[in-house]
């Protein structure tokens, strides 16, 4: 696993050259071409720094600059904290996001010219059809817990059933996968499982709880070595994401930042000269799968502060969300090129010559349910009601239009009941 | 600090869970500990109801095979009576002198009486005071145990050790001949680590959502149910309300947890505990029942990993896709209609895909505490040389629901509402059968697919266009 890979590392000179390997593409716009990483012999610290800053990670460099002095004069105890820290360093960054001043480009817009304005929120209009709860749950399912009712419930199938269907027509294998996973595969991922402020969720065990089904994917390609000829190797999945995070800012209410939610994911496992245009193929899945949609989004090409740890580069679209009046964030990809590979030890043969290396993985959210879901509902109300884009209707048994079902009780609740 | 209370007593059963000491309840807490715990849900606690039949609720602890006294408990609740009726009559004492104080008070009267009533009351307070410090232990002692008795049994509910046959599919061949090869044999189609990892791959993978959402369907379409979607975590509270044993699902680790008695379990939004936050207080009106929800989800129950055993496979994997199913009536009566047509509903859907499928009345002692009748579906499982259980619907009677108050309100009368409900598919275990059957995924008919009736559709068009020539 991961940590093989860098507790393997027997001279000082080996770490040096897999760091300036990642380095090498932060000054090259060759960014994946395999010669420069047997060739770069040179450790440029300063500008692992540089790359560390500029992405506002954790700078850990001053300790890793001890630490290697200390390795350096012989003392082999401090190797394994090394190797630890250095697993904490991000991914190099893409060079054409290098002078974005930590703002994200806007490349591209779909929708109307003037999309609608302060019509009904997600959550008012689902307390008038009474399709959502969110109130009075926080002792019996948690704190932000959420049922969906009705036609909503049904829209949730229907929009991953879309979904596959649109990833499965592009290639992508379907698996099926698990939510609870060690904790060794999710770090891997460059997710954090142990401190203040992490994300991650811990079961009795010592399992964790996935926070997206990438996590699991790529734990399945842990170790894998594959042929060349299979590559890029494209997979799906549907799976619950648990995610710790909490927020109660007013702009997040509701639905919009919850624990649990069902997302399909997009996951590719490619050669370094395949993976940036894999990137734009995962793009251009979810650039489709929205337009069908009928919302108003826009791409975003992310700055180096928004890749966290393992992207080398990231799209996220943004959809209008009319009863908000803001943007939300609906999908991103990002290409993590060898990042993940390294960790999880997943490697292929080349064509020519047979030889290992790392692979590059992708990844990218096809469909992430509660957010689409505010999107859908906000963008499509009328008279009341809300309109179901085309592409939906016949996942919808034919339906067209959301209403208020009579059938689904009114939230009454009483305190205590005393029977005489 | 909290007092230790006694531990339940412990036992193995046939279903194979060992009840672990339980020191406290979510559920119940009495006034002295209400300061440090929050109260979040105050149970209706049906005494004479549950005391009023005395046999029946004998014969339902001797045959789910639980070692609990009703001897002592009913001699706790003597105690508790006792005391509480003492209580009553210092608090009828007590509001007598307020009452009489107002009225001497008002008509002008002297001093020194009104000083000496005042004095009784005073003294009173102090004993009410004293007598309710004596009994919070005693509360606390009995409400415990009565937190533990079982519900009754159902009268269709077959005695310890014994199933009854409901429905039977097909039989499976050739049960003497060697076990048949194990699913896991098939590793392009499934990758199993251990029970809380697996993965299924190409036509399995397809079979796990497809199948979860065509019987969702099917029973929306074909019985007018309501789909839902429900959250994954379900606290303590809850989990005793419906009296899961707790080691069925694992605990989640909450940084911020306020309430440290409530903690939260990973249900998955596609089990029948997930439904209850939603009934939890909940009143409703009599147009909407019967209730009928149905949902898709996950469900990560360790329950009866052990049954299916001893080998760890699909069969008793923690994770599944499953459909849950969750009715609640007026009567009893109408409780086993639902469950009759919720059978029927399953029957028509595993008949379908051509399998060994039963469905069983199960014996009282692989009931939990607060079923009164499960009917196990079950298909046949070649490798085990058994069936193995891909759903269960229990009878609930109005037993859950008096825990968590849902009712009806009709006229000034609440009605608790009798609960029918459990998973009518577990879709990991399904395919693990289907493969060892042989029967391949990728061509099962699933009642309530889109794809089934766009095929059939075509079908009855090519018919129509036959027919022309005819």
């Amino acid at each position: 696993m991961g940590m093989k890979l860098l507790t393997k590392v027997h001279e000082l000179l080996r770490l040096g050259r897999l760091i300036a390997t990642a380095m090498s593409r932060t000054k090259t716009t060759h960014a994946h071409d395999p010669e420069l990483v047997v060739t770069s012999e040179h450790l440029d610290l300063d500008m692992l720094e540089r790359n560390v800053e500029l992405r506002h990670h954790k700078n850990n460099m001053p300790k890793i600059r001890n630490l290697m002095k200390a390795l350096q004069e012989g003392n082999e105890e401090v190797r394994s904290q090394l190797n630890a820290e250095l697993e904490q360093l991000p991914n190099a960054t893409h060079p054409r996001l290098l002078n974005y001043n930590n703002k994200p480009r806007e490349l591209a817009y779909y929708g109307q010219d003037k999309p609608p304005t302060s019509v009904k929120e997600f959550s008012e209009l689902c307390r008038v059809l009474n399709l959502c709860r969110m109130d009075h749950l926080g002792n019996y399912t948690g704190h932000k817990s959420y049922y969906l009712s009705g036609q909503l419930a049904m829209l949730e199938q229907a929009i991953i059933q879309y979904a596959l269907r649109s990833v499965t027509d592009h290639g992508f294998e379907l698996i099926s996968v698990p939510d609870i996973l060690p904790k060794e595969v999710i770090e891997s991922c460059g997710m954090r499982t142990e401190g203040e402020r992490t994300q991650v969720y811990k079961l009795d065990t010592g399992e964790c709880l996935s926070g997206t089904s990438e996590m699991a994917l790529a734990g399945y390609f842990a170790n894998k070595v594959l042929d060349e000829e299979e590559l890029p190797l494209k997979v799906t999945a549907v799976s619950r994401c648990f995610r710790a995070e909490t927020s109660s800012l007013q702009e997040e209410k509701g639905i919009y930042r919850v624990h649990q939610f069902t997302k399909v994911e997009m996951f590719a496992i490619c050669t370094p000269q395949q993976s940036e245009i894999e990137l734009e193929e995962f793009k251009n899945i979810e650039l489709a799968l929205f337009k069908q949609l009928g919302i108003n989004f826009r791409l975003l090409d992310m700055p180096p502060c928004e890749l966290g740890a393992p992207a080398y580069q990231k799209y996220d679209i943004e959809a209008w969300m009319p009863g908000r009046n803001m943007w939300g964030e609906i999908s991103s990809c990002s290409n993590c090129t060898d990042y993940q590979a390294k960790r999880l030890n997943i490697k292929y043969k080349q064509k020519t010559g047979g030889k290992l290396a790392f692979a590059h993985t992708i990844n990218g959210t096809a469909t992430a349910i509660p957010r689409l879901l505010i999107a859908l509902i906000e963008s499509h109300q009328r008279a009341g009601n809300v309109d179901l884009p085309a592409v939906l209707v016949p996942f919808m048994d034919g339906r067209q239009i959301i209403a208020k079902d009579k059938r689904i009780p009114e939230t009454k609740l009483v305190k205590s009941i005393k029977v005489s | 600090m909290l007092k230790l209370r006694n531990a339940i007593p412990q036992r193995f059963s046939k279903s194979g869970y060992l009840k672990l000491q339980r020191y406290i309840s979510a559920l119940y807490i009495t006034g002295d500990k209400a300061n440090e715990n929050y109260v979040t849900l105050q149970p209706h606690l049906d005494f004479a109801g549950t005391f009023n039949d005395r046999s029946a609720l004998e014969k339902s602890i001797r045959n789910r095979g639980l070692k609990i006294s009703l001897e002592r408990v009913l001699g706790k609740y003597q105690k508790y009576l006792t005391h509480h009726e003492e209580l009553r009559r210092l608090d009828g004492e007590r509001e007598a002198i307020s009452q009489q104080l107002k009225t001497l008070a008002k008509a002008g009267a002297a001093a020194k009486e009104l000083d000496e009533l005042k004095d009784r009351g005073k003294s009173l307070r102090n004993d009410v005071k004293a007598l309710k410090q004596i009994l919070y232990p005693i509360e606390d002692d009995f409400i415990h145990d009565f937190l533990h008795l079982p519900n009754r049994l159902h009268a269709n509910c077959p005695d310890t050790g014994d199933e009854r046959l409901v429905y039977r599919h097909l039989l499976p061949e050739n049960t003497q001949q060697v076990p048949s090869t194990s699913h896991l044999e098939r590793n392009d189609l499934i990758h199993f680590v251990d029970n809380n990892r697996y993965y299924m791959m190409k036509q399995a993978a397809h079979f796990d959502v497809n199948s979860m959402q065509a019987l969702a369907r099917y029973f929306v379409k074909q019985a007018n149910f309501l789909q839902t979607a429900n959250p994954d975590f379900v606290r303590c509270v809850l989990m005793e309300a419906n009296a899961t044993p707790l080691e069925h699902y694992h605990m989640v680790k909450e940084d911020n947890l306020q309430n440290k008695l409530n903690v939260a379990y990973l249900t998955g939004g596609g089990a029948f505990e997930s439904f209850l936050g939603a009934m939890t207080k909940l009143c409703v009106y009599s147009s909407v029942l019967p209730l009928r929800y149905v949902c898709c989800g996950r469900s990560y129950s360790r329950a009866e990993a052990k049954l299916h055993g001893p080998l760890p496979s699909l069969y008793t994997a923690t994770q599944t896709n499953a459909v849950q199913s969750f009715m609640a009536t007026q009567t009893a009566d109408e409780a086993d209609a639902q469950l009759e047509e919720i059978l029927n509903l399953a029957a028509d859907f595993y008949k379908a895909l051509d399998i060994p499928f039963r469905i069983v009345y199960v014996g009282a002692d692989m009931l939990t505490p607060s079923e009164s009748l499960r009917a196990s579906l079950e298909v046949y499982a070649p490798s085990l040389q058994r069936y193995v259980c891909v759903g269960r619907i229990s009878n609930y009677s109005d037993f859950v629901s008096k825990r968590i108050l849902l009712s009806m309100r009709r006229e000034k009368h609440y009605d608790f509402l009798h609960l029918v409900g459990g998973p009518v598919l577990y879709t990991t275990r399904l395919i693990a059968a289907l493969i060892e059957h042989g029967i391949p995924l990728e061509s099962c008919k699933l009642l309530g697919s889109n794809e089934l009736d766009t095929k059939k559709t075509f079908q009855q068009d090519l018919q129509e266009f036959k027919n022309l020539f005819k």
